[in-house]
């Protein structure tokens, strides 16, 4: 005899599931929890846009409010994916626009987004309330321009790290005056015209409900007082151009404004910063959970001040001027340290420029029993310190070295790096992250494939000898959604051998390695359901012999077939390339 | 801001540098994909010995993973800090690329490089000898990669169509 509950009630305890793992598990139970669930989801995340249309998340969703979309490879932020590459979000626009009036959240990671796009969402989604754009690109002002205009309930407009086309400053001017629900608005990646400051000021002041700031570089510093004595509110900020002459006026006007924020918790911004005005932000650091100074160019006696002065710290992001001394006194002063970002000031550099070594990290670590993520750039590392570091700190949950010099070795013992990042995979149980760097061989990735049971994304770069080094990783981590991999000699053996594994991750990047043309018609022809792309901008694949390596090869899992939307220097390989063999 | 640089490359023993053997012309390219320079730095083969060149010469995208925006927001900050913002280099509304069009007479493929990824005109007058393959061009230049460096002389035309010696002006 069954047994279930009515839908009602089914639907009620769904509610409380917002997780999409758990959304997803809850699917699968059985045919009418699949029914229920999908007619009451609400968020909908899409990894790969390309992996599923928008008709079909729109046929099996038919009622969400939230989107999620992912567009382009991670190696995008370097430059590796060459431009036109795809990408692009305006048919998911377009098909929900006709599909869903009442769409509220858009978040866009790696996605082109045009003016028009930009133009149809302002125009279809009545209730519209959430714009994310993540490091995208392919709008200007104009397109902020229409969505100033008619989004009466927009709560969010956040434009972290994207590429806008400035055409207008006074775009924010389109926010009609009885426009007053924004809480968060980021537009530090505008450039510097792009932004008038008066309108700035009365958005600012007739926004009450506004928590989060981030301003761009041509907001100047002597502004920020009046901004912030509107919007005492504040709970994260993210200042302009932090320098001026120094002036005691300006200095105790900004100093009073920043006292005047009691909830502040995150500070931001700091380009061209002036330590003499540094202190001015004293009064607010006992609070601060977060800080990003990674665009603060000043030297590490400043640093260290001021990261004395912020004892609740619980993320911090800055440039290697910290020096090791920093990150020692960072050490002592900020027990509740969660993340660190340590990024390199000089990157091309041949010559170090200043004294942060292993020892930086080593000390963190020790130091700070709650870190649980770290990125750190640096010139020299050691098995040693990789040791300690693991043993030391087991609760890593992302662990992200970049040795900037390619194949650098363990600076004391001249060895591989090996032996170091096993021990990071080892102790750190609950790794889901990691990014290798130095001088690695196979060794490293049997290590990984061992250990790393709960490792979803993993980056490698010149590392490995052979291909058993990637047939380690694809046979090994259980968890692997995400692999990118650039210049390591893996060539086709791993891959043939391990081609159902690819289906159950989300997208393996190849670039610069040894994966042959044929490999890649084989690959395409016999697993269906992925998309394996070639890009290469020396011309068709198939102008050169088949064994000859392929530029760039990215394969992911899609159950929305080839796309169509390729540029001249991508090829997909499909089931019928095993024709033309 | 479209700015016009013709480079010309004088063999040892010609008098005077207004008479290149080899004239390379830069084109700062305002659409230039900057995104796309994928191959063209794969291009160069890393032909001398591995010691005498760093990331940075061999022309590595994408390397060290320091996002492109980063980049840009960090280098307008050092351009600011050494040199007057009227410069245009790095203002608001000049081109963000770095990346000029090397074409070289005689030759039909032209080549793209990132000026901002070369410290010094030796490495940039380098990895441009690099690109066009000049030493199989020229089998009767020997020594060292120095000394037939130093041999060549970088010269520019700048907005005015006067030809002036690179070198002297600031690398920056």
């Amino acid at each position: 005899m069954a047994f279930s509950f009515p839908d009602e009630v089914l639907e009620h305890v769904f509610s409380f599931i917002q997780s999409d793992k758990d959304r997803n598990a809850v699917s699968m139970v059985c045919k009418s929890w699949y029914e229920i669930e999908r007619w009451c989801r609400r968020k909908v995340f899409v990894g790969n846009c390309y992996a599923v249309s928008p008709r079909m998340v729109i046929r099996r969703f038919p009622e969400f409010r939230s989107i999620e979309l992912k567009g382009k490879p991670h190696f995008a932020d370097f430059n590796l994916v060459p431009d036109g590459w795809g990408g692009y979000v305006f048919p998911w626009i377009e098909e929900m626009a006709g599909a869903y009036p009442w769409l509220e959240e858009i978040r866009l990671k790696r996605m082109v987004v045009t003016d028009e796009s930009l133009e149809l969402i302002a125009k279809s989604f009545k209730n519209f309330k959430v714009l994310v754009l993540s490091s995208c690109e392919g709008f200007s002002t104009d397109g902020l321009a229409a969505i100033a205009a008619s989004c009466k309930n927009l709560k969010e407009l956040d434009l972290r790290d994207c590429e806008v086309d400035d055409l207008s400053a006074h775009w924010l001017s389109h926010f009609p005056e009885t426009y007053t629900s924004l809480v968060s608005l980021n537009i530090s990646c505008l450039g510097s015209d792009e932004v008038s400051f008066s309108a700035l000021e009365r958005l600012v002041g007739r926004c009450t409900n506004l928590k989060t700031l981030r301003l761009n570089r041509a907001v100047p510093l002597d502004k920020i007082s009046n901004i912030l004595r509107h919007a005492p509110q504040l709970v994260e900020f993210g200042t302009g151009t932090y320098t001026a002459d120094v002036r005691p006026d300006v200095y105790s006007d900004l100093a009073g404004a920043f006292s005047s924020c009691k909830e502040l918790k995150s500070l931001s911004g700091f380009w061209d910063v002036v330590p003499d005005y540094l202190p001015a932000i004293y009064p607010v650091c006992s609070k601060l959970t977060s800080l990003n100074l990674s665009y603060a160019t000043i030297q590490s006696p400043d640093l260290i001040k001021l990261v004395s002065h912020c004892p609740n710290l619980q993320r911090l992001l800055v440039l290697d001027y910290i020096e090791d001394s920093g990150l020692e006194v960072l050490a002592s002063s900020c027990k509740d340290l969660q993340e660190l970002r340590v990024f390199p000031s000089d990157p091309f550099g041949a010559e170090p420029n200043v004294s942060l070594t292993e020892q930086g990290l080593v000390a963190v670590s020790l130091g700070c029993p709650k870190l649980q993520s770290v990125l750190y750039f640096c010139r020299r590392m050691s098995n040693e310190a990789l040791v300690t570091i693991a043993r030391n700190r087991p609760n890593f949950t992302r662990f992200r070295l970049c040795i900037i010099e390619p194949k650098t070795a363990d600076y004391l013992t001249l060895e591989p790096l090996d032996v170091g990042f096993g021990a990071i995979v080892q102790y750190c149980k609950d790794l889901k992250r990691l990014s290798l760097s130095g001088l690695l061989t196979d060794r490293v990735f049997e290590y990984i494939g061992t250990y790393a049971k709960k490792l979803e994304m993993l980056s490698v770069a010149f590392a490995g000898d052979s291909d058993l080094g990637l047939h380690h990783v694809l046979s090994g981590c259980e968890s692997l959604r995400k692999l990118e991999i650039r210049d390591c000699p893996f060539g086709d053996k791993a891959l043939l051998a391990n081609a159902a594994k690819l289906e159950t991750m989300r997208s393996l990047w190849m670039s610069s390695c040894a994966v042959s043309f044929a490999a890649c018609k084989l690959l395409g022809q016999k697993m269906p359901r992925l998309n394996v792309e070639v890009i290469d901008e020396r011309g068709p694949p198939d102008s050169r012999p088949e064994n000859c390596p392929v530029d760039k090869l990215y394969i992911y899992r899609s159950i929305a077939g080839p796309r169509c939307d390729m540029p001249p220097f991508v090829w997909t390989m499909d089931e019928d390339s095993g024709l033309r063999l | 801001m479209c700015m016009e640089l013709q480079l010309g490359l004088a063999l040892p023993g010609s008098d005077t540098w207004s008479r290149p053997l080899l004239k390379l012309s830069l084109y700062e390219d305002i659409n230039v994909n900057s995104k796309k320079r994928g191959f063209d730095h794969g291009y160069l083969e890393d032909e001398f010995s591995a010691a005498s060149f760093k990331n940075y010469e061999k022309g590595l995208v994408g390397w060290p993973p320091v996002e492109t925006w980063r980049r840009k927001k960090l280098r307008c900050q050092v351009h600011n800090h050494m040199t007057a913002a009227e410069n245009g280099y790095c203002g608001g509304r000049a081109s963000n690329s770095t990346y000029v069009k090397v074409k070289m007479e005689g030759v039909v493929i032209a080549r793209k490089i990132d000026i901002s990824i070369h410290q010094s005109f030796e490495k940039l007058t380098t990895t441009l000898m690099t690109m066009f393959d000049i030493f199989s061009h020229f089998p009767f230049i020997f020594g060292s990669v120095d000394e037939n460096r130093r041999s060549f002389k970088l010269t520019y035309q700048d907005k005015e169509g006067d030809w002036l010696i690179a070198e002297d002006v600031p690398w920056r």
